[in-house]
């Protein structure tokens, strides 16, 4: 095996492989452009979503069959060793990884788990049609043509609990809740997630966001 | 100073294996949202198996796509790390003859120096010497080396670097 662009210590890449790089700037923008700018259950915000979706499949498949930092296997949800890493890098003496460290690792599960939640209630709240049909849908809606609704069971409609029956309300009004709260949940880890990375980052003394970016400026020795 | 990585077939094939990646996971999960909103409509339909069978080469596609992105991927830094090898390799070569010739440590930063291209000036800049001691450095540098001038003390271990030969061969 080739030992690749690793820093000279063996600690995580200098340069993340491209697909990493990616999915995060596209999973980041995803979540920020949803939570900040689109209307929520808007079409634009749905076609966000979607592309969401897809580029968080792909990241996860890549962490199956990916380059050896991209791999699960390289940095397994490991609670103790997290709160290790956290005692270490207090006292400013962290170990180094080959890829995300213990705290990053559960850091990065936790963002990812809150994305598949806030994902799979959105496809709940909207019936699951594709971003394409909830185009069409809005603005055969705003046309003035509301046959639609009666004829649709719109489970993400706030009136459609009255004339969907019980279940259906019941369960687009959770995913409705859970949807929002994963989403506020993201957004604060995304926030320790940065502090986490500045802190590392001092610690360190390397430039990690670089890493994730393209360049290896500091990383390489010369 | 950073050294680019040239652009290489490998690198290329990387850049648009990605791009291939990236479409044909965006197109595959709206292929399966449809698939699935066409189930839940309209039940099992001719067109539902052609769409289902059409999403599931897709699905494949990706899979083989994703291998062949980490095959070339791993070439790719295989002839990084070669190539680095090399860089440290030529450094050792260069170091190792300036021992033999008996250089003192003064006299080494001063070859290197000259060998990365700086001029006298330049040298008594980034060592904070006078140019004349620099100067003198040279001169007792070339006939260590029993060499002529810079250009031939150059060329000595360009010769070096010619026969080691830079090839970047990819380790399986
Ligand atoms: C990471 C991506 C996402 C973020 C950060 C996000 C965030 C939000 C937020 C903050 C709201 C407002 C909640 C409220 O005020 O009730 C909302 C609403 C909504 N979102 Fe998302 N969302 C995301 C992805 C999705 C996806 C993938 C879908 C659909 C496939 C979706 C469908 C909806 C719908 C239908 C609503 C309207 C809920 C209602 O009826 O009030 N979202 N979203
Ligand atoms: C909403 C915003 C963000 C989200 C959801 C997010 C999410 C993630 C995820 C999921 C990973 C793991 C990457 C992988 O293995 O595929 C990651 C890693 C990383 N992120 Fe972010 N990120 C966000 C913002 C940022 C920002 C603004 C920065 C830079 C200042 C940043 C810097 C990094 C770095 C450096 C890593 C690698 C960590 C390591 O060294 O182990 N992220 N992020």
């Amino acid at each position: 095996m080739p030992a690749p662009l690793m820093s000279p210590a063996g600690g995580p890449p200098a340069l993340w492989d491209p697909i990493i790089r990616l999915s995060h700037w596209a999973l980041a923008i995803v979540v920020l452009v949803n939570a900040v700018l689109t209307r929520g259950g808007s079409a634009l915000h749905v076609w966000v979503g979607w592309i969401g979706l897809g580029v968080l499949a792909l990241r996860l498949i890549w962490g199956l069959v990916g380059t050896r930092e991209a791999r699960f296997s390289s940095f397994p949800p490991q609670p103790l060793a997290a709160l290790r890493h956290l005692g270490e890098l207090a006292r400013g003496t962290p170990r180094q990884y080959g890829s995300h460290n213990p705290a990053g690792a559960m850091m990065v599960y936790a963002l990812w788990g809150a994305m598949a939640v806030v994902m799979a209630t959105g496809l709940v709240m909207t019936g699951g049609k594709t971003p394409v049909q909830v185009s069409q849908t809005q603005s055969v809606i705003e046309s003035g043509d509301w046959t639609t609704l009666a004829i649709d069971d719109e489970s993400g409609d706030d009136d459609s609990e009255t004339d969907a029956g019980g279940k259906q309300g019941g369960l687009a009004h959770l995913a409705e809740e859970l949807h929002e709260v994963a989403a506020n949940l993201i957004l604060f880890l995304a926030f320790l997630h940065v502090a986490g990375v500045f802190v590392e980052s001092r610690v360190m003394r390397k430039n990690l966001t670089a890493a994730m970016l393209t360049g290896r400026s500091d990383n390489r020795g010369a | 100073m950073p050294v680019r990585a040239p652009i290489t077939a490998e690198r290329r094939q990387g850049i648009i294996l990605v791009a291939f990646l990236v479409i044909q996971t965006l197109a595959a999960v709206f292929y399966i949202g449809d698939v699935f909103g066409d189930l839940a409509g309209h039940g099992v339909s001719a067109h539902l198996v052609v769409e289902a069978l059409v999403t599931l080469a897709l699905v494949l596609a990706i899979g083989f796509g994703a291998i062949r992105l980490r095959r070339t991927l791993d070439v790719l830094r295989a002839q990084e790390a070669a190539l680095e090898v090399a860089r440290g390799a030529l450094g050792e070569v260069i170091d190792g003859q300036f021992g033999a010739w008996g250089l003192t440590p003064a006299e080494r930063d001063v070859g290197m120096l000259a060998l990365k291209g700086l001029d006298v000036a330049e040298i008594a800049e980034v060592r904070g010497a006078a140019q004349g001691t620099v100067r003198a450095q040279l001169t007792r540098i070339y006939s260590k080396a029993g060499v002529s001038g810079r250009a031939q003390f150059a060329a000595f271990f360009v010769e070096d670097l010619m026969g080691a030969g830079l090839h970047a061969k990819p380790a399986e």
